[in-house]
């Protein structure tokens, strides 16, 4: 892990190099680092995918489930995050080290897939995992493993599910009435891949932290200058540029103009994020149709 | 279940003393002092060791030798039916103590006296075999962080299904209820046994056979690590000496600029 110790003049530093907009790895504040994402990266997984974000490491896998859906929304499948912190991304991991840091990002996560009421308004229409309403639904599992903390962990954390679930493939599922109107509705799940649904992923937001570091808001921080920021904003948008979900992070307060001053920033930096994700996700998608 | 086919075969085409496909990838995990990535067949598991170190609580200071501290951990898409909770159950405490057994006896500890090294393994994948990939995986990042070892440390385990001796079980395999050896050796040592677990009843004479094939495994594994290692010190080499000769280039300009000055 990055030292977690920084020194008064590496903070003196990084704060004037924002300043002159110029980090110390020549990016100018609303700049993404090298985002690269790869597509089944764990075979037995319903979708997968491992996504780079500068040093920032993290693997995503969906495994869809059979399960009962939310009485309050019985004609909904369900979306249930999880987020583990692997000990190898850090030694201060080990045991149940990493547990509170895992619970805030799965919540973090959580928020940004809202479904409302209805369980069709969050990024992914939840409607389309339902199997027999009211009975049976897919569970769709995502699951986060942290491989390497180095930095801007929210935001890598949303482009890997995002990628997880554009890579998701859930088994057909054929729901066959009984000939009496009483009985159960049967299913059955045909297992041919080339019959598998896909996702429809193009409302689900991204995550974009924004930092203050001095007087400026700077965007996709590395660990060191995490270090020197005191007050983040994290916006989650979607790919038309629409706000869903916002969190002030950190111990330092902001001027609401500020505030709104930062959440433009992730917009206008949530549209580059969401190019980017959306080339890699092309590419690899050529490659899939190319191979198979 | 047919676990093995009249002509031979096995659920996934293999032969009965046939090994799954290995791959070893060194230095995959930016922060840690040296890692890897093992896997046999579909079984994926990464290997992350930070140390040599101080130590970190300074009641298990050791002025002897070092402490290795490991731990495993599964992650909840790596097996068929989601797993919810990776680490702290009791299969995972036990593999990490075995694991750890495994490492005592490989690593030089008394080279390193006061210190701790941290070996943590990850399973990605989960298909047979777990234990065996991660000793492998551990000892490849050990190698990666120049952690000083007496040997090779290789894994492998064997089975005995259909009245044929198995070698490398995948995950149907293993349940299929016969027994299940796995075995760790050093390969240099004559084969010394470092590490050996059996699972389900099986006759002696069984045993035995399972057992030798188990030890041929291990040291199809040993040789193949023995490969990659040269490989990954050959590319380091390598990569050294391109950086010499670009600095020496360097050095030649600087210099031939004095002799312009004059």
């Amino acid at each position: 892990m990055a030292s977690p110790l920084i020194s008064a003049g590496e903070v003196q530093w990084i704060t004037a190099g924002v300043s002159f907009n110029c980090r110390n790895d020549g990016r100018q504040r609303e700049d993404f680092r090298e985002l690269s994402a790869q597509l089944g990266v764990i075979a037995q997984a319903t979708g997968s995918a491992r996504v780079q974000l500068g040093e920032t490491d993290v693997i995503v896998g969906c495994k869809a489930e059979i399960g009962s859906p939310d009485p309050e929304r019985p004609d909904c499948g369900r979306l249930v995050f999880g987020v583990e912190c692997s000990p190898v991304a850090s030694p201060a991991f080990r045991g149940r080290g990493g547990d509170e840091l895992s619970g805030e990002l799965a919540r973090a996560l959580e928020r940004s897939f809202y479904p409302g009421p209805s369980g069709r308004a969050g990024g992914v229409d939840l409607s389309a995992l339902s199997i027999v309403s009211g009975k049976t639904c897919w569970v769709l599992y995502v699951d986060a493993l942290l491989l390497n903390i180095g930095g801007n962990l929210h935001d890598a954390l949303s482009v890997a599910a995002k990628a997880a679930l554009a890579d998701a493939k859930i088994p057909k599922v054929e729901v066959v009435q009984g000939e009496d109107p009483t009985d159960e509705p049967d299913y059955e799940v045909d297992d041919d891949p080339q019959q598998a649904q896909r996702l429809d992923v193009a409302r689900v937001p991204l995550c974009v932290t924004v930092s203050q570091i001095g007087a400026h808001s700077v965007v996709d921080l590395t660990a060191q200058e995490e270090l020197c920021s005191s007050a983040s904003v994290q916006v989650a948008v979607d790919a038309s540029g629409a706000v869903c979900g916002l969190t002030k992070r950190r111990q330092k307060g902001v001027d609401p103009s500020v505030a709104l001053e930062m959440v433009e920033v992730a917009q206008r930096a949530a549209a580059k994020l969401h190019a980017a994700l959306a080339d890699s996700l092309a590419e690899q998608q050529a490659q899939q149709m190319s191979v198979g | 279940m047919e676990y093995v086919s009249p002509e031979g075969l096995r659920l996934d085409g293999r032969r009965p003393k046939e090994l799954r496909q290995l791959k070893a990838e060194l230095g995959v995990l930016a922060s840690a002092d040296g890692s890897a990535m093992f896997e046999m067949g579909n079984t994926k598991v990464l290997a992350a060791v930070f140390g040599p170190k101080p130590i970190e609580n300074r009641s298990q200071e050791d002025e002897k030798r070092c402490l290795v501290k490991c731990e495993y951990a599964m992650a909840s898409f790596s097996t068929g039916e989601r797993r919810r909770r990776g680490k702290g159950d009791r299969r995972a405490t036990e593999i990490t103590k075995a694991i750890r057994n495994c490492l005592e006896q490989t690593i030089l500890v008394e080279l390193m006296p006061r210190s701790q090294i941290d070996v943590y393994v990850q399973v990605l994948q989960a298909d047979g075999g777990t234990r065996c990939a991660c000793i492998n995986a551990a000892f490849m990042a050990l190698a990666a962080a120049a952690v000083p070892m007496r040997d090779i440390l290789a894994s492998c385990a064997a089975g005995y299904l259909e009245s044929t001796a198995l070698l490398d079980l995948n995950y149907v395999e293993d349940s299929g209820g016969g027994p299940d050896v796995a075995v760790a050796i050093h390969p240099n040592y004559q084969d010394r046994v470092v590490l050996l677990q059996q699972d389900n009843r099986v006759a002696i004479e069984t045993f035995e056979e399972v057992m030798q094939l188990a030890v041929a495994g291990c040291r199809a594994v040993g040789e193949f690590m023995r490969q990659q290692l040269l490989e990954h010190t050959q590319k380091l080499a390598a990569a050294r000496a391109a950086g010499e000769q670009q600095a020496a280039a360097a050095q030649e300009d600087d210099d031939a600029l004095d002799e312009d000055d004059y």
